[in-house]
């Protein structure tokens, strides 16, 4: 089986050619291409599956798979790579990819039945897997950057699927721009990571080497606070945290399989993945880590409170989404690698679920809005139970996969020395209660209560289904991987470890801090015995149990049971349902209390003034000023440098063909032949015929030659 | 004998034969110099063949001399029958007049 790993690269390559394919053939297939997109993401999975299976059962930490294409454009000195780099991350994000974007291609199948370019869809879809499916593998930076830039290219064209709708374009071009300037600080990012790796390294992009020089502490402070700052903003407007948040929202615009695909595998996790990715290098920075805990805490709990007052079915999703993203960022920021992307993995398939249940929601009544909704569960109950397990994994209900994920973030929160932890578990508890109050709104509002559909809603068919059902599946069961009832020598943990982490530290950690922080959280939840007596383990670094309680380790220990959170997690879920029964239990959204909550109200359904602020002091500004200086500097400017230059050029040629090829050229070619009749007009009156003349010439000759010789002799 | 005697002859012949191609204008006592200085050669072979190589069978010098005489009765011949055309046509056998094949 170790084979599969070295062919990991056929997981990327099989939807690019699929998507090319599709592209090409598409119309001509039975199924208009999709079959095509079905079939080769399910070899993709499949494959998966397999490195998957490898990477897990291999004793942790893994060593990488790497395999590159080398280019030395200096032809020496330095390389640039195309290659792959396979490890528990990797494979973590393939299984997570390609199985959401395998249910996605399904769905749409009959989600998206008789769209105008409905082949097209589905050329973009598995375009933008393996746009995703680059970045995962890359095992370079510049490649990373390829796959990121794809893959915001190929958002943007979804996003703005339906382009005939102007709102539809404003989205899709708002999600490009935003995502544009982040991209401005990844490239900005990687080439400042990559100036002290030029000296060091034979390839300056690599991730694997840049991370273990920034583990050995080779790489300066300042570097690696500029640079990483500068690629967390990337990762701030690719994964939707505050305030580059905005485009999120607005991507709703594109088909609902769509939203699936970004807000669960291909697009928003990007941010999280590439921080992971470069945790080690993170790691060096005691600032880095508050910036990105801080985002993120903002993010998880603002974005959070907007969700309460959507109307828009999918807008509720979104905000949840970029909540859930803050999470993953607080979690990497309080040294949840584990944590971070563990939420990130579980969140895959319970977002994936609840987006096509709420595609098939929209589906049956042909409106996003809840109030048209209403008694769903009696008319659709395949969506009905899945989009329940879906909520509550969402929720963090216990013994689901939200629950473990969530959890292991706040734990993450509560071992962190430093106030960030703190922040991070008091205020991702109260996101929690606000995830459970919204997401039990939102199926009280669908569901019960009296029907507002303006259509008879009807069960979605089996293509729509079937996905609904192995993912509502994989939202409970993708959770016990990472939990404590798994194996303690192969769980996610020790999957998604790498070598340069188990060995690394945090710099910044004096001996026995991470011990001083772990007793600080004790004391908060003095309720739960048993969280202390699991957690003591909690910082035992892979494969050295018992001894290798370290200062400033990076990779917790193996779960274990926090009975204190579990109770506390608990607690919160039922206060936040009990509440939200109580309000919304008979399904009347005309009497919504989060809609008459005065200048709250107001201010979360403006957003609290983001799209605003930006409308007003960046759209227009940079519409009515910056443009008009731009299309000044450019018509101006620019104009006037190429017709110069032109100009200039043009002169430079007349001057050369004036000189040049007439003078000199002309003048060489026509002296020539003057000279020559010149010459010719004297040298002719040798031939006098004379003869006499010429034989007294030839005796002369002979005179002449016999004296050299003889003076020669 | 010494060789001295015969080569001062036909040097002598020669420088005559020479000037008499150069510096005479009929066209007539041109050949005949011609064959003067011909016949200086003639008088060189034929002496150094008898006392250089004196052997009974070597008779090579002997052979050319036979040749350069027949070859210059051709000669003759031929530079006799165009100065005979060249008087026909031009009335005068001065090679001075004649430089058609001049530029």
């Amino acid at each position: 089986m170790d084979w599969m790993l070295d062919y990991a690269w056929l997981v990327p390559a099989l939807p690019l050619l699929s998507a090319a394919l599709i592209a090409a053939f598409g119309k001509l297939m039975p199924g208009k291409g999709s079959e095509l997109g079905v079939l080769s993401l399910a070899v993709a999975f499949l494959l998966s599956v397999g490195i998957a299976w490898e990477t897990f059962t291999a004793p942790a930490p893994m060593e990488p798979v790497e395999h590159a294409f080398e280019w030395s454009p200096l032809g020496g000195g330095f390389v640039i790579e195309l290659g792959m780099l396979v490890d528990g991350l990797t494979a973590m994000m393939f299984l997570l990819v390609t199985l959401v974007s395998l249910m996605v291609h399904i769905y749409s199948r009959e989600y998206m039945q008789g769209e105008p370019r409905f082949t097209f869809f589905f050329a973009m879809l598995s375009l933008f897997t393996f746009s995703m499916l680059l970045l995962v593998i890359a095992n370079n930076t510049l490649q990373a950057i390829i796959g990121w830039e794809l893959v915001g290219l190929c958002s943007f064209l979804l996003i703005g699927f339906y382009w005939e709708k102007k709102p539809n374009q404003d989205a899709a071009n708002k999600a490009f721009l935003v995502t544009k300037f982040g991209d401005v600080g990844l490239i900005v990012g990687v080439i400042v990571l990559s100036v002290p790796m030029f000296g060091a390294s034979g390839s300056p992009f690599n991730i694997l080497e840049l991370n273990q020089a920034a583990a050995d502490g080779a790489i300066g402070q300042g570097t690696i606070v500029l640079g990483m700052l500068m690629i967390f903003l990337a990762c701030v407007s690719k994964s939707g945290q505050m305030p580059l948040h905005v485009w999120l929202p607005d991507a709703m615009a594109g088909p609902t399989p769509v939203s699936a695909l970004i807000h669960a595998a291909t697009m928003v996790t990007a941010g999280i993945f590439l921080l992971a990715r470069l945790y080690p290098v993170m790691a060096q920075s005691l600032l880095v880590m508050s910036v990105v805990a801080v985002v993120g805490v903002i993010t998880l709990f603002f974005a959070g409170l907007v969700a309460l007052v959507q109307d828009d079915l999918k807008k509720v999703l979104a905000y949840s989404t970029v909540s859930q993203l803050g999470y993953m960022m607080a979690a990497l920021g309080v040294g949840g690698y584990t944590a971070g992307i563990f939420h990130l993995f579980t969140h895959g398939f319970f977002k994936a679920l609840l987006f096509l249940g709420a595609g098939s929601l929209i589906h049956a009544v042909h409106s996003n809005n809840m109030s048209d909704m209403g008694a769903m569960r009696k008319a659709m109950p395949h969506t009905f139970w899945t989009f329940i397990v879906g909520s509550i994994a969402l929720a963090g209900f216990p013994l689901t996969a939200g629950f473990f994920s969530k959890d292991e973030v706040l734990v993450a929160g509560q071992y962190w020395p430093y106030a960030t932890g703190g922040l991070v578990f008091w205020v991702g508890l109260a996101a929690a209660f606000v995830t459970a109050f919204y997401m039990a709104r939102v199926c009280f509002l669908v569901f019960w209560g009296e029907s507002r559909s303006h259509h008879p809603p009807h069960e979605s068919g089996r293509q729509m289904v079937a996905p609904l059902v192995v993912l509502a599946i994989l939202s409970i069961a993708s959770g016990y991987i990472g939990s404590p009832v798994w194996d303690d020598d192969n769980n996610f943990g020790t999957w998604t470890a790498t070598p340069v982490l188990a060995e690394a530290d945090y710099p910044f950690v004096a001996d026995d801090e991470l011990g001083t922080g772990l007793q600080g959280g004790g004391e908060v939840l003095a309720g739960g015995a048993q969280g202390q007596a699991g957690s003591a383990s909690v910082l035992a670094v892979e494969g050295e149990e018992g001894e290798g309680l370290g200062a400033g380790s990076i990779l917790h220990g193996p779960p274990s049971w926090h009975l204190d959170v579990l109770l506390m997690a608990l607690a919160v879920f039922l206060a936040a349902v009990a509440l939200a029964w109580r309000i919304y239990g008979r399904g009347k959204p005309e009497e919504d209390p989060t809609l008459n909550m005065g200048p709250l109200t107001t201010v979360l359904v403006n957003k609290y003034g983001f799209d605003d602020f930006g409308y007003r002091y960046i759209v227009v500004p940079v519409r009515d000023h910056a443009a008009r200086w731009a299309s000044w500097s450019s018509n101006v400017v620019l104009d006037g440098i190429v017709a110069g230059a032109g100009k200039l050029t043009r002169d430079a040629a007349m001057t050369t063909y004036r000189v040049l090829d007439q003078k000199v050229i002309d003048g060489g070619v026509n002296g020539a032949a003057f000279s020559a009749a010149w010459w010719s007009e004297r040298l002719k009156r040798v031939q006098s015929g004379d003869v006499q003349r010429y034989a007294a010439v030839l005796v002369a000759g002979v005179i002449v030659l016999v004296v050299v010789f003889a003076a020669a002799r | 004998m010494s060789l001295v005697g015969p080569l001062l002859l036909a040097t002598f012949l020669f420088c005559v034969g020479i000037y008499g191609v150069i510096a005479r204008r009929n066209a007539v006592l041109v050949l005949m110099s011609v064959e003067l200085m011909l016949n200086a050669v003639n008088i060189n072979l034929v002496a150094f063949q008898n006392l250089l190589f004196p052997a009974e069978a070597a008779v090579s010098g002997h052979l050319f001399a036979l040749f350069i005489i027949a070859v210059a009765a051709a000669e003759v011949g031929v530079g006799l029958a165009i100065v005979l055309n060249l008087f026909r046509t031009r009335a005068t056998v001065n090679v001075d007049d004649v430089d058609l094949m001049r530029w």
